[in-house]
């Protein structure tokens, strides 16, 4: 039983991971059809800025996390404004941004390089202490990532569903041709949508470090995870991210305690390969095939 | 003479380089029925697309009450008050009913109890289905959605893109009924439609679009007495 607890646990922690970082991703993907390969860069960039907002600029957490936020919002538009919006004009738009924010990423991660060094830091937005549930003792720090990931999750669902700004999103990510004749300025939109994915993956980024330790290149793995979420839910779908993203989560726990820790990765692999042979739009996706 | 709500004065669109309207002169009186008949794939949903700001003016111009608005974009055209109820519906299909109606009334959320009351004492079948989403529906209660949308908008002219396409005849029949009581209240309404027959009694104005160019204009009384033109152009 306390193997259970602890697998859930930390399962959880992994999966309310994910889904932060899966959302945005998700939601760029669905409104704009852009896989933005910037997002692994940007999450840690808002580890890396909370770090500096903290360490060096002396600011409280609350504020270092909302510096993060603020900083990534504005990279995300950064993004749009030079790369998205120029290549929307253009054909094979998809093609041209995966590539694109390659090397956005690129930039990114040679900035924090050459900014914060090659070693790992720790992240000082961490709580210390230790909750015991069923005799099984869970890191304080677990509950605090899980807690703010429903926060961030029940909040961006509010957006979405309560909101006329989040009607427009959803609407633009059905049909954008329909939302521009209700009046929908669809290049706000994609604005919103990549500053909105960008704050959230800074909040990924802060809760990632928070459990391990700052380096350029830490992005790549939850990044790679986040596309694997995606994938699995089906490309551009919000709620199903969340879901695969727990669901997932709770799988990787559950590998490592049963494989080990190297065998991880390779069953969620494992997992899209049977998704994708199973159903190729991903499990709560559109029966639609995208090519790159 | 009732004072012209839309005009288009020589317009010419198209897409990527391939013109597809060339020099299209028409105008949709206020409170009027104007429609568009033609062949398929002739271009009159690119005209109404043009309207809208989704397809470019290449060159000539379009106004609403006097004022250019080709230069716009498609948000700013809708903010002016001509709203589309495209072909097809093009509804949002994971939102229900009563969202897509909201998002109807985007550009303009003024009066919104007013208007949804309106939109479902006109079409009381959207509010048993307010909860359910659009996906859902049967081809006529979608249509009846798009429409629905369409008015939410409250604007100033609504133009309706083959409104009967697909649909059996006695949902035809339903749908055309709720668009000349439109008519019959006062509203501009600029409708593109294949069946020249089924709107001649009611429409103020035809326009015939052959090949991207306006072949003949009249009465629905007129063309009516013109086999050669039906029978050549619209295939009847």
């Amino acid at each position: 039983m306390d193997v259970v607890i602890q697998i859930i646990a930390s399962g959880l922690t992994l999966g309310a991971m994910y889904a932060v970082a899966t959302i945005g991703l998700s939601l760029v993907y669905g409104s704009l059809n852009m896989l933005n390969m910037a997002h692994g860069a940007i999450l840690t960039l808002g580890g890396y800025i909370c770090y500096a907002a903290i360490v060096h600029a002396g600011l409280n957490p609350a504020l270092a996390l909302l510096a993060a936020a603020l900083v990534c919002a504005l990279v995300g538009l950064l993004i749009y404004f030079c790369a998205a919006l120029p290549l929307l004009r253009a054909e094979n738009f998809e093609t041209n941004i995966f590539i694109a924010t390659i090397g956005i990423g690129s930039v990114i991660e040679n900035l924090m390089l050459k900014g914060f060094g090659p070693y790992p830091i720790p992240q000082p937005l961490a709580a210390g202490g230790q909750v015991v549930i069923c005799n099984v003792h869970i890191p304080l720090q677990n509950v605090f990532i899980l807690g703010v990931a429903i926060v961030l999750m029940v909040a961006v669902a509010i957006l979405l569903q309560r909101t006329s700004t989040g009607r427009a999103i959803r609407a633009t990510s059905m049909n954008r041709e329909a939302a521009q004749l209700m009046g929908v300025r669809v290049g706000r939109v994609y604005a919103q949508v990549l500053a909105l994915s960008g704050a959230l993956a800074a909040v990924s980024g802060i809760m990632i470090s928070s459990i391990a330790t700052l380096t350029p290149v830490m992005g790549g793995d939850p990044m790679l995870k986040a596309f694997i979420v995606c994938v699995v839910a089906g490309l551009g779908n919000v709620y199903g991210a969340v879901i695969a993203a727990i669901a997932l989560g709770l799988l990787e726990a559950a590998t490592q305690y049963v494989l080990g820790v190297r065998w991880s990765f390779a069953t969620l692999l494992l997992l899209v390969i049977l998704v994708l042979i199973w159903r190729p739009y991903g499990l709560f996706g559109k029966q639609q095939v995208v090519r790159l | 003479m009732a004072e012209a709500a839309l005009e288009i004065v020589d317009a010419s669109a198209g897409y990527a380089g391939r013109i597809v309207l060339d020099a299209i002169k028409l105008s949709a009186r206020k409170g009027e029925l104007t429609a568009i008949v033609g062949p398929n794939g002739h271009g009159k949903s690119t005209l109404l697309k043009a309207i809208s700001g989704l397809v470019p003016v290449t060159s000539g111009e379009i106004r609403l009450d006097g004022q250019r608005i080709d230069r716009l974009r498609p948000d700013q055209i809708v903010e002016r008050g001509v709203i589309q109820v495209p072909q097809g519906d093009l509804l949002f299909p994971a939102m229900t009913v009563h969202e897509n109606l909201l998002m109807g009334a985007y550009a303009n959320s003024g009066g919104l109890a007013e208007r949804l009351d309106f939109v479902f004492a006109l079409l009381p079948k959207l509010k048993e289905r307010r909860n359910q989403t659009a996906g859902t529906l049967s081809g006529g209660e979608r249509r009846m959605c798009g429409i629905g949308r369409g008015l939410m908008a409250g604007g100033a002219v609504l133009m309706l893109d083959e409104p009967s396409l697909g649909l059996a005849p006695i949902v035809i029949e339903h749908i055309y009924e709720v668009i000349f009581n439109l008519r019959r209240e006062g509203r501009t309404i600029l409708l593109v439609e294949e069946n020249a027959e089924r709107i001649a009694e009611h429409a103020d104005m035809i326009h015939l679009l052959d090949n991207g160019r306006i072949a003949w204009s009249g009465l629905g009384a007129e063309l009516m007495a013109r086999p050669e033109i039906i029978e050549t152009y619209l295939g009847v």
